[in-house]
């Protein structure tokens, strides 16, 4: 009996967790290029809406997939340009990029709100899937789930082995060193943001063609948000964005559990469990997450905000030279 | 940071120098985006602005709604714009609104037997005590364990919705609403006076109070001084004796409290019983009018009207032509692009602040 109630609530936080798994590692890249993005939440939301839209409208899931990460890179393009190219204060134009995602899909979802869609089913791996145990955990979900626990490592390998993640950390951590050996830091952050983005876009597409297999105005409730959260307790390390993530989608699918098994507690209490406890992880483990901070950001969290990179290649040359 | 761009026109910067031109430059930009959005959409622009224009300033049911939306933007803009005094963000009205709509709907109930001029007190400073409790949590985080008060708030507003949620399901759940998540509703005493026959309420009152108030203290007191000094420079403040983690935590109460005053304003004014959806989304557009104002009280005024014009306009668009109600978010959502893409923006080759 334990064992079973185990199994699925493992099952459950597997499912649940990988919309916020995108979400986090997407703003990882983006932050530790030195952009804090709490548009993701907007962008998640474009993710699920043009997931949906184009999933309805054709039938052709992958189509679905490429157009949620689209969406999402399209959005972060806004956030990129406000607080890269113009300057402004990042959580501003993050919050004014969420508001206007959730707008722009609660007007153009309108329409396929009560759509019927296949959307992603779930595909078991042949002989990993029979496994006992671990197998209906790990090996029986859907193409996007399966993606998402590549893309941890991937993305791990891209930022401390490849050209671009040094690229990356080189601009998150010292801007005005990186622009004098020579790289571009607000082209470097463009792509980092926009990258973001698209994986926001693809964990709001798991949320809607794969977990809820439907499309409803705001449908994120605050994922993008509590991503934000978890990046500082994964340290902006990706293989510890796997460990967030599955804790808040340990939280939610206990708190299914809990409903299931009928225990009298307000279902809305419940349902705050997810977010009080990444509340509570922060508090725990938020303090040791900050010391791995990308010294761009310490600016942008203490209130600041002002990216060093946004006044373009001049204002870097008089910094450097004054740094000389 | 100081910042040099090369020289072009100074003549466009002179205009851009003064901030209503700004602001109509930036009207003027959201305006013609939003309207390329709608074209796209298959309606007409130059319609929908005529039915927003109409809906909102074209007669005296239109005014006394923008009056009647642009209390809680006040107050909702108010609570942001008293901790940024100390470089904080609060993005939390949302659900602070929420916890003073909660806990003054328990007090009008607990209450109800009261006379309104002692009931009514009573109630708004519940009001305002819940929104405090629940900006008090974020303050207390802050000024404890250092936890960003962005993120917190941000997570708050939705714990802050699901326990109304309970509450109206459960505790204060009507047994003659027909089991829908009604609380009872308010007796006449526990009541915001209208003016009039019109909708338009006593909050006004309570919000251009509220403004006032909030004035005195930032200018007019040596406490509000302290506050604009914590909020330059933290590091000096605490060097001089100032003891920050105090003005943080009495920055995201005072705030939070006047979140709570917006949402004791909608159930007692407005909606006269506490229900979920209750002013959902006013706390993220009182953060935007507290941006555009610079966080300045008596700017804060003609930007919430700006918006709840906007709030207004949009509902009569979607009666009229049919676009969901989102559609006000992304209208509001340019204006603060707009704004955020011209604010620094220079054509000359000045040194400026950025």
């Amino acid at each position: 009996m334990l064992d079973v109630l185990l199994a699925s609530i493992l099952t459950g936080a597997v499912r649940s967790g990988v919309s916020v798994l995108y979400a986090t590692l997407g703003e990882i890249i983006s932050e530790r290029a030195g952009v804090v993005n709490l548009g993701v939440e907007g962008c998640m939301l474009m993710g699920a809406c043009a997931g949906f839209v184009v999933e309805a409208i054709t039938g052709n899931a992958l189509l679905a997939i490429a157009a949620a990460a689209v969406a999402g890179g399209s959005l972060a393009l806004i956030h990129a340009f406000l607080s890269i190219t113009r300057g402004a204060n990042q959580l501003a134009s993050g919050l004014a990029t969420m508001f206007f995602g959730l707008g722009l899909t609660g007007l153009l979802g309108a329409p396929y709100v009560k759509a019927n869609i296949t959307g992603l089913n779930t595909v078991s791996i042949p002989l990993l899937g029979d496994l006992p145990f671990v197998g209906p955990i790990l090996f029986r979900h859907d193409l996007l789930t399966y993606l998402a626990m590549l893309l941890a490592p991937a993305l791990w390998l891209m930022l401390t082995r490849t050209r671009w993640g040094l690229a990356i950390r080189a601009v998150g951590e010292r801007p005005t060193v990186a622009f004098a050996a020579g790289l571009s830091p607000a082209r470097v952050q463009y792509s980092a943001v926009i990258v973001g983005g698209m994986l926001a876009g693809l964990g709001g597409a798991q949320l809607s063609l794969a977990y809820t297999h439907t499309w409803v105005e705001g449908m994120t409730a605050g994922r993008g948000f509590i991503a934000v959260a978890l990046v500082i307790f994964s340290m902006w390390d990706p293989l510890k964005a796997l460990v967030g993530a599955g804790l808040f989608g340990g939280a939610v699918a206990f708190q299914f559990q809990l409903q299931s098994l009928g225990v009298p507690i307000s279902p809305f209490i419940l349902d705050m469990f997810p977010y009080v406890l990444t509340l509570l992880v922060l508090l725990v483990w938020g303090q040791t997450g900050k010391r791995a901070m990308p010294e761009g950001l310490k600016s942008v969290l203490a209130g600041g905000s002002q990216n060093p990179i946004a006044a373009g290649p001049v204002a870097l040359r008089s910094a450097t030279s004054a740094a000389e | 940071m100081i910042i040099a761009t090369p020289a072009a026109s100074p003549l466009l910067d002179r205009v851009l120098d003064h901030a209503i031109m700004r602001m109509l430059v930036s009207l003027l930009i959201a305006g013609t985006l939003f309207a390329a959005i709608l074209l796209l959409l298959g309606t007409n622009p130059l319609d929908a602005y005529a039915a927003i224009f109409r809906g909102s300033l074209g007669d005296s049911y239109g005014w006394s709604e923008i009056l009647v939306k642009v209390v809680p933007f006040i107050l909702c803009a108010i609570a942001a714009a008293l901790p940024a005094q100390l470089g904080m963000i609060n993005v939390g009205a949302e659900g602070q609104l929420q916890i003073g709509a909660l806990t003054a709907t328990m007090a009008a109930l607990a209450f109800s037997g009261l006379a309104a001029p002692v009931l009514l007190p009573i109630v708004i400073v519940a009001g305002f005590l819940g929104g405090a409790l629940w900006g008090g949590v974020a303050g207390a985080l802050r000024s404890g364990p250092g936890l960003n008060e962005a993120i917190s708030t941000l997570l708050l507003n939705y714990v802050a919705l699901r326990i109304v949620d309970s509450f109206t399901h459960g505790l204060l759940k009507d047994p003659a609403s027909f089991n829908w998540p009604f609380s009872p509703p308010f007796v006449d005493a526990a009541r915001l006076p209208t003016f009039g026959d019109s909708r338009a309420h006593a909050g006004l009152l309570l919000a251009l109070a509220a403004i006032g108030i909030v004035w005195l203290l930032l200018n007019r007191t040596r406490w509000g001084y302290e506050m604009r000094v914590v909020g330059g420079n933290p590091e000096a403040a605490r060097r001089s004796g100032l003891r920050v983690g105090r003005y943080l935590l009495i920055g995201m109460l005072l705030g939070g409290g006047f979140a709570g005053l917006a949402g004791m304003i909608e159930v007692s004014a407005v909606n006269g019983r506490l229900q979920p959806g209750i002013g959902v989304g006013f706390g993220y557009v009182g953060f935007l009018a507290s941006w555009l104002a610079g966080s300045r009280p008596f700017a804060i005024i003609p930007m919430a009207t700006l918006l709840a014009i906007i709030a207004v306009g949009g509902e009569v668009l979607q009666i009229s032509a049919k676009i969901p109600s989102s559609s006000v978010n992304v209208l509001m959502a340019l204006i603060l692009f707009a704004v955020l893409a011209t604010r620094t923006l220079r054509l000359s080759g000045r040194l400026h602040r950025a």
